[in-house]
């Protein structure tokens, strides 16, 4: 079911400086990544498995989609996931953040996957396997702790 | 001293464990998200219950996870399973962790992850049924050796074809052997010249593969 118009065997000429990132999960999040990433030229896929969920992306949006459960290992196949020097896990369940980077890291050794999680408390199911993690909470905190730094200095000034 | 065992997840399976576990002399906590579930399942006699999602630390701290010997996770979704038994190995140093999957293609993959044994409930359920509604004739059929192996009962009526030849005679697929004839009182251990009777019943131990050629080949069906 893929779709987007490209075949993929462009991939066969130039292996060595492919640049193909896989997201996985069509949200806010997977949809603003993807179309900035195919943008500046990438090559992207994103897999969902509600096909609703790509209409949130852009009519400019030059990637590819496809439609499929991304635990599903011949999914993954489908979506030449052994061509892919990133994958990243953006779903909204946390779990199956985790199981898609592990089944990336591990089965497939990618070598960038990255996992968008919401809760920071399972870090060490996944901290030895070399995925990146990315934690809005955390990040959020900080940036309003300087923000919050920001006006007190203007304070200081006046 | 008694064995503790951690269940996670799954209202019936939970339920119907527990119950057997905790005859056997097992010292059983149960997980389980629904708050109605957990007023049911609290009334198995001496079976701890923890309402909360067992895919957090904190919920399998509170279970006292660092305490059990073995964690069974039997969520409806394998990513849960595969996060609590994780988290069970590596956090709280459980020396068991079984977990159920849906999904047969990713049982190596929970064995890679460090997950001790993996029972997959799809393949299991339809290993059943395909026996239930193709092998009428086989009263008993145990799969061992992660379901690769079976033995069987395999009963012989007048009308089955290999009444009256000799072991030897049957043309039996490689990987089967008949390991003991039941005839009325009595178990044999058959040798190659041992003859087939109406109303034996041949134990075959076989390749889960082989199994019905072997069975078609002794009773015709």
């Amino acid at each position: 079911m893929l779709s987007g118009g490209i075949k993929m065997e462009i991939f066969k000429n130039n292996k060595k400086d492919r640049d193909y990132t896989i997201i996985i999960g069509c949200g806010r999040l997977g949809t603003g990544l993807a179309d900035s990433l195919s943008d500046r030229g990438g090559n992207v896929l994103v897999i969902d498995n509600d096909k609703d969920a790509f209409r949130k992306l852009p009519p400019s949006y030059g990637g590819l989609t496809l439609i499929g459960d991304a635990t599903d290992i011949d999914v993954l196949h489908e979506a030449q996931i052994k061509n892919a020097n990133a994958v990243v896990c953006v779903t909204n369940n946390d779990n199956t953040n985790i199981m898609i980077a592990q089944i990336a890291k591990e089965l497939f050794k990618i070598e960038h996957v990255i996992a968008r999680l919401y809760d920071p408390e399972r870090e060490c199911v996944y901290r030895e396997f070399g995925i990146a993690t990315i934690c809005p909470a955390v990040l959020s905190a900080n940036e309003i702790r300087k923000l919050l730094g920001n006006a007190k200095k203007e304070d200081e000034v006046e | 001293m008694k064995k503790r065992v951690l269940l996670i997840g799954s209202f019936n399976k939970a339920r119907s464990l527990a119950t057997s576990l905790i005859k056997k002399g097992y010292l059983v906590t149960a997980i389980n998200n629904n708050y109605q579930d957990c007023l049911i399942l609290a009334e198995i006699d001496s079976l701890t219950v923890i309402n909360g999602d067992g895919t957090k630390p904190f919920i399998l701290d509170e279970a006292n996870a660092q305490n059990a010997d073995i964690a069974i996770a039997l969520s409806q979704r394998d990513d849960d399973n595969l996060i609590i038994c994780e988290l069970c190995k590596k956090k709280f140093n459980v020396k068991k962790t079984v977990a159920i999957i849906n999904d047969p293609k990713k049982t190596e993959f929970f064995h890679k992850m460090g997950v001790d044994s993996v029972v997959c409930s799809t393949s299991a359920i339809t290993g059943i049924i395909e026996q239930q509604a193709f092998m009428d004739e086989i009263a008993i059929s145990i799969p061992i050796g992660e379901g690769h192996i079976s033995i069987a009962e395999v009963p012989i009526t007048q009308t089955s074809p290999a009444v009256g030849k000799k072991l030897w005679e049957i043309n039996l697929p490689k990987e089967v052997i008949v390991g003991c004839i039941l005839r009325h009182e009595h178990n044999m251990i058959p040798r190659g010249d041992t003859r087939i009777l109406a109303g034996d019943i041949l134990v075959l131990i076989s390749s889960d593969k082989q199994e019905t050629v072997a069975i078609k080949e002794l009773t015709g069906r």
